[in-house]
C-alpha cells in the first residue's frame, strides 16, 4: 500500500514539476548554424526554464520532403519548423497547414523588429505566418589577390563585365565558375539576368505563372547568357561538379568569378577566406532599377502542432534582437531583426548593398511553384549545354506552364 | 510405422482439419503482417494513382488523366528507356561476370577466402556511401579514372562521365553494378557448391571438354541460383533508385533519370502524389510482368521434376 | 606443370579483380583521413593524404551521435531480422510442401511484394504509423521491415525447401508427425544453412537502411546509423572528409559481420547438404 502511494505520488510530482515541452524540427545541419541553434535554444531554457526544448535535425533534402508528410499528418509532431520566406511559404499558408504567429508581435508590431520590405514575403493575405531570422545576398565573388595581380577592377556595367572575363581568359583562368549538377545555381543565374533585364515586377510576375516563357522579353536574358557561353567563358562540364566542387576552382585561383550566396565564406578553407570579396552583379540596362536575390530562411508553426503556445513564446525570443544578434555573429549573416548590426565588414558591404536596392526577390525555386520551379531549372541547365536549342526549349516551359498554371 | 507421438488422424473431419487447414495456420501470422504494411498501402497507392493529390489536402478523382499524361511524358519515357538499359546492363553484365568470377574463386587455393571478401565488400556498404565514392571516382578533372587516363597518354578516353547526357547512365550502371557484380558472384558461388562432382567427373571420363562440363553439367545443375540471380537482377534494374539519387539525381535534365527517381521527385518535389502513385503503378506491372513469365517457368519446370 | 599453371592463373586474375575492385574504397579510405582544406585546395581524390587527420573520425563519431545510433541500428536490426525469418519459413514451409488451391496465388502475393517501389508505400506506411501510435518508435521500424522483407525471404527459403526430397516428408507424415514437429525438426535443421546465407544479405540489407528510418522516425534520439550519417551533410556544405570518415565508421559492423561469417554465408547457400 505505502509503495503504490510514493508511486502515485512521485507521479503526481512528475505531472506537477513536468516542463512544457517544445519539439523543433530544423534543416540546419550543417556544423556551424546547428551549434548556432543549440546555443540559442541553450539561452532560451535559461531565460524560459518552464520549457524543455528538442530539437531534431534532418539532412536539407530530407527535410524538404519529409515537412509535407509531418504538416499533413493527422497527429502533430512538431512545434516549431524551420523553413524558407516566399512562395513556398504560402503554399501550406494557403492550405491552412500552418498558422499564422501574430501573437509573437502582441504589444508591438512588425517593423519594431524587422524591415517593412521582408513583410510581404512572411505573409498569406495580410496575416504573418513567418519569423525570419537571418538572410544573406547573391554576388559575384572573388579573390582579392587574382585581381590585384591581373590589374582587373569590380566591373559595374555588363560591358566591363565581358572585359573582365575576356582578360581572365587570356590569363589561363576560367572566367566564370559554376557547379550545376544541382540546378539551383543556374537558376541564381536566370533570376539575376532577369531581374537586370526585366525588372522585378515582370520576375515576380513570371515566377507567379502569368507571363509566358515564349515572351520575346524573357529571350533577352537567354541572348545575354548566350553570349558567355559562346565565348567558353563557363567551367568546363559544370554539370558533373555540385556548387561546392565547383568553387573549389575559386579557391585555388583556377576560375575566376561565382556568382553565389554568402554563405561560400562557410566553406572557403581558411588561407582565402580574407581573400574572398564579391561585387554587385553588373549593371545590364541603366534604366532598370536595382534588384538582388535575398533567400530568407526562419521559422513556422504546424497547424497540428501539440505545443502552440510553448511555441509562440519561443517564436518571440527568436525575434528578439538577442537571438538574431546572437546567431548573425556566429554565423556572419545578416539578421533579419533591424536592431542588430551587421557582424563584420563583409557582411556591412552585402547590407548596404541591398539596402541601396529598389527590391528583392527571393530566387526562383522559392517563388514559383514547385514542379514549375523543377523543369525549369532542369531547362536553364538543357540550355546553357546547347544554347542553340532554346526556342524548343522555351516552348516546352510554355506548355508545361499552361498545363501547370491552367492559364 | 506406429504413431507413438502426435495425434492419430481422427477420422475424416479430422483429417480434413489436419490436411486443408496447417497451411493456412502456417501462413496466418506472415500473410495478416504483409497485408498490413505491404499489401494495404500498395492498394492505397494504386488508388492514389486515379487521383491528383498533393499529399496533405483532399485527392480529387481523375480517373486515367495521370496514366495518358505518363504516356506523352518525354521525361517519363526517358526514364522507362533508361530503365531498360539498366537491366540488358544488370543481366548481361552481372549474371555472367558473377559466374565467371565465383569460378573462378571457387578453387581452393590459399587465400581464396581473402580474395572473395573483398569482393564483397562493396555489398555491405549502403547506396548513399557506394553513390559518393563514385561520385569522387568518376569526377572530371581529379577523379582517377580520368587522371588514369590522361596519366596513360589516352586523353580522349577522359570523360565527363556524369554530366555527358549520352554516357551518363552507363557510368551510373557500372557504379551499381560494382555491388551488383559481387551479389550475383555470391549467389553462384553457393550455387557452385552444390554442383555434384560426381556428374562433372564423369563427364570428364566420357571425354566432355571443359566448354562442354559446363554447359551441360555444371550450369543446369546451378539453376536454382541462376533463377535467383535472374530474378533480383530484374527487380533490380528496374527499381534502380538511390545510386542515381545521390550520383546524379536523374540530370543533367533528366537524361539519367529512372522510373523510381521520377516518382520521386513527382511525388515528393511536385507535391504530385496521384501522378507519382501512376508511374509507380507502371513501374509495378512492368516489373510484375517479367517476373511473372519468368517465374511461371520456373514453377512448370518444379513440377516436372 | 599444368597444375602450376592454372594456380598462377587464379592468383593472377584473382588479384587484378580484387585491386580493380578495391580502388574505390581506397579513395574513400584515404579522403577520410585529410582535412577539408586539403581536399579543397589540393582536388586530389587518389592520393594518401599530406597529413593523416584523425579529425574526422572524432567529429564524424560526436557530431554523428554514432554510440546511440550504432545501438538502435543493432536492436533495430536483430529484431528485424529474427522476425522476418521466422515468420517467412513458416509461410515458405507451408508454400513448399502443401497443395492447395491459393498456394500460387499467395506466392505471387508475397513475390509481387518484392517488386513494389518501396517509395510509393512512403505515404501510406507513414501515415498508417501515425494513426497507430508507432511513430517514432524503433518497434514501428522493426516490424516494418519484418513484413516488408518477407516477400523476399519467403521466396528464397521456398525455393530451397522444394530441393528436399519428399520422401523425408512423407515419411515423417506416416510416422503420424505433426506439421509444426515436421517443419521444426526436419525441414528447419536441413534448410539452416540457407536460413544462415539469408540472415546475412538481411543484415546487410536493414542495416544500410535509410529510407523507412527516415520516414518513420523522428526524434534524434532513435535515429539510426544511415540516417546518422547524412546529418553530417550540410544544406550547403558538404564535409566530404568527415562523411568519408562516418560512412567507413558505418560500414564497419556490416562489413564485419559479413568477414566473419562469410563461411557459413558460402556453405549455407548450398543445396547439396541434402543427398537423399
Amino acid at each position: 500500500m505505502r509503495k503504490l502511494l510514493v508511486l502515485v505520488l512521485s507521479v503526481m510530482v512528475l505531472l506537477v514539476f513536468a516542463k512544457e515541452r517544445i519539439v523543433i524540427n530544423s534543416y540546419m545541419s550543417d556544423p556551424a548554424p546547428r551549434k548556432a541553434l543549440a546555443e540559442l535554444v541553450e539561452m532560451f531554457q535559461q531565460k524560459y526554464p518552464e520549457y524543455e526544448v528538442v530539437v531534431n535535425t534532418f539532412a536539407h533534402e530530407d527535410f524538404k520532403v519529409l515537412l509535407r508528410t509531418w504538416l499533413a499528418s493527422p497527429k502533430g509532431t512538431a512545434d516549431v519548423v524551420t523553413w524558407f520566406a516566399g512562395e513556398r511559404m504560402r503554399y501550406f499558408a494557403e492550405m491552412g497547414l500552418i498558422v499564422p504567429v501574430e501573437e509573437v508581435f502582441e504589444g508591438s508590431k512588425w517593423e519594431d523588429y524587422f524591415p517593412e520590405a521582408f513583410k510581404s514575403t512572411c505573409s498569406y493575405k495580410d496575416k504573418i505566418y513567418f519569423i525570419p531570422q537571418s538572410w544573406y545576398w547573391w554576388g559575384v565573388y572573388y579573390r582579392k589577390s587574382v585581381f590585384e595581380k591581373l590589374g582587373i577592377k569590380e566591373p559595374k556595367t555588363w560591358d566591363e563585365f565581358l572585359q573582365v572575363c575576356e582578360t581572365l581568359k587570356r590569363n589561363g583562368i576560367v572566367p566564370i565558375t559554376i557547379g550545376t549538377k544541382f540546378p539551383w545555381t543556374a537558376a541564381g543565374w536566370f533570376d539575376i539576368l532577369n531581374l537586370r533585364i526585366n525588372g522585378l515586377d515582370y520576375h515576380i510576375a513570371l515566377t507567379a505563372g502569368e507571363v509566358p516563357y515564349t515572351d520575346p522579353k524573357l529571350m533577352k536574358v537567354f541572348e545575354y547568357w548566350r553570349q558567355l557561353i559562346d565565348r567558353g567563358y563557363l567551367l568546363p562540364n559544370h554539370t558533373a561538379y555540385e556548387w561546392q566542387e565547383a568553387a573549389t576552382f575559386l579557391f585555388r585561383g583556377q576560375a575566376g568569378m561565382y556568382y553565389m550566396g554568402q554563405f561560400i565564406k562557410d566553406v572557403a578553407p581558411a588561407e582565402v577566406k580574407d581573400d574572398l570579396d564579391f561585387f554587385r552583379f553588373p549593371i545590364i540596362d541603366p534604366n532598370v532599377a536595382l534588384y538582388e536575390e535575398t533567400p530568407i530562411d526562419g521559422f513556422m508553426i504546424p497547424a497540428n502542432a501539440p505545443n502552440k503556445k510553448g511555441a509562440i513564446v519561443f517564436l518571440r525570443f527568436i525575434a528578439s534582437k538577442e537571438a538574431q544578434e546572437k546567431f548573425a555573429k556566429d554565423l556572419g549573416r545578416l539578421a533579419a531583426n533591424v536592431e542588430v548590426a551587421p557582424p563584420d565588414e563583409h557582411a556591412r558591404k552585402g547590407l548596404d548593398m541591398i539596402l541601396a536596392s529598389a527590391g528583392v526577390a527571393q530566387f526562383y525555386d522559392r517563388d514559383t511553384n514547385p514542379e514549375m520551379a523543377e523543369v525549369g531549372m532542369n531547362a536553364f541547365i538543357e540550355f546553357m549545354q546547347n544554347p542553340n536549342r532554346i526556342g524548343d526549349i522555351l516552348k516546352r516551359l510554355e506548355a508545361e506552364r499552361k498545363r501547370i498554371y491552367g492559364k | 510405422m506406429n504413431p507413438s507421438h502426435g495425434r492419430p488422424a481422427r477420422g475424416f473431419w479430422g483429417d480434413l482439419m489436419k490436411k486443408r487447414l496447417t497451411p493456412y495456420l502456417f501462413l496466418a501470422g506472415p500473410l495478416a503482417l504483409y497485408f498490413i504494411w505491404v499489401i494495404y498501402p500498395i492498394f492505397r497507392t494504386i488508388v492514389a494513382s486515379f487521383t491528383r493529390w498533393d499529399g496533405m489536402t483532399r485527392p480529387r478523382f481523375v480517373g486515367w488523366e495521370n496514366f495518358v499524361r505518363l504516356f506523352n511524358d518525354r521525361y517519363f519515357i526517358l526514364s522507362l528507356l533508361n530503365n531498360f538499359k539498366w537491366m540488358i546492363g544488370f543481366v548481361i553484365l552481372s549474371i555472367p561476370l558473377g559466374l565467371l568470377f565465383a569460378m573462378l574463386m571457387d578453387q581452393k587455393y590459399p587465400g581464396h577466402r581473402i580474395y572473395k571478401s573483398l569482393v564483397y565488400l562493396p555489398m555491405a556498404l549502403s547506396f548513399v556511401v557506394i553513390g559518393q565514392i563514385w561520385s569522387w571516382v568518376l569526377e572530371p578533372a581529379g577523379g582517377i579514372v580520368n587522371t588514369f587516363f590522361r596519366w596513360i597518354g589516352l586523353e580522349s578516353l577522359a570523360k565527363p562521365w556524369l554530366s555527358d547526357p549520352k554516357i551518363v547512365t552507363y557510368s551510373l550502371i557500372w557504379a551499381a553494378l560494382w555491388r551488383q557484380i559481387p551479389y550475383a558472384m555470391v549467389l553462384f558461388l553457393a550455387g557452385l557448391q552444390s554442383v555434384d562432382k560426381e556428374h562433372v567427373e564423369a563427364a570428364i571420363v566420357d571425354g566432355a571438354n571443359a566448354f562442354q562440363r559446363f554447359w551441360y553439367v555444371i550450369l543446369p545443375e546451378l539453376r536454382p541460383a541462376m533463377v535467383i540471380a535472374v530474378t533480383v537482377n530484374i527487380i533490380d534494374s528496374l527499381r534502380a533508385f538511390d545510386i542515381v539519387f545521390v550520383m546524379t539525381r536523374g540530370g543533367p535534365y533528366y537524361s539519367s533519370s529512372v522510373m523510381a527517381n521520377y516518382m520521386y521527385i513527382q511525388a515528393f518535389h511536385n507535391y504530385r502524389m496521384g501522378y507519382g502513385a501512376a508511374i509507380a503503378v507502371i513501374q509495378f506491372l512492368i516489373t510484375f510482368g517479367f517476373i511473372l513469365v519468368y517465374v511461371l517457368n520456373v514453377l512448370k519446370r518444379e513440377e516436372r521434376i | 606443370m599444368r597444375k602450376t599453371l592454372k594456380a598462377v592463373f587464379f592468383y593472377v586474375f584473382c588479384t587484378l579483380i580484387v585491386v580493380l575492385w578495391m580502388v574505390p574504397l581506397v579513395v574513400a579510405f584515404f579522403t577520410a583521413f585529410k582535412t577539408m582544406d586539403e581536399i579543397f585546395m589540393l582536388r586530389n581524390f587518389w592520393a594518401p593524404p599530406k597529413t593523416w587527420t584523425f579529425e574526422n573520425f572524432k567529429i564524424a563519431w560526436t557530431e554523428g551521435r554514432m554510440a546511440r545510433y550504432f545501438v538502435n541500428t543493432a536492436i533495430v536490426t536483430a529484431a528485424s531480422v529474427a522476425g522476418t525469418l521466422f515468420l517467412s519459413s513458416l509461410s515458405a514451409f507451408a508454400l513448399a510442401w502443401y497443395e492447395f488451391k491459393l498456394r500460387s496465388l499467395i506466392l505471387m502475393i508475397f513475390v509481387s511484394g518484392m517488386l513494389i517501389p518501396f517509395q510509393m508505400l512512403l505515404i501510406p506506411v507513414y501515415r498508417f504509423s501515425v494513426v497507430t501510435g508507432l511513430y517514432d518508435t524503433l518497434i514501428g521500424v522493426i516490424l516494418f521491415h519484418i513484413a516488408f522483407q518477407l516477400g523476399f525471404c519467403t521466396f528464397f527459403l521456398r525455393n530451397f525447401m522444394v530441393t528436399i526430397p519428399t520422401s523425408l516428408f512423407d515419411a515423417a507424415r506416416i510416422d503420424g508427425a505433426s506439421a509444426f514437429r515436421i517443419y521444426s525438426k526436419i525441414i528447419m535443421p536441413l534448410v539452416k544453412p540457407a536460413v544462415a546465407a539469408l540472415s546475412i544479405l538481411e543484415f546487410t540489407w536493414i542495416w544500410n537502411d535509410y529510407l523507412w528510418s527516415l520516414i518513420l522516425l523522428q526524434s534524434d534520439a532513435k535515429k539510426t546509423v544511415t540516417i546518422g550519417l547524412t546529418t553530417l551533410q550540410g544544406q550547403w556544405i558538404s564535409s566530404w572528409n568527415i562523411i568519408a570518415a562516418g560512412a567507413l565508421l558505418a560500414a564497419t559492423v556490416p562489413v564485419i559481420v559479413f568477414l566473419i561469417f562469410q563461411r557459413y554465408f558460402i556453405q549455407g547457400l548450398t543445396l547439396g547438404s541434402v543427398k537423399g
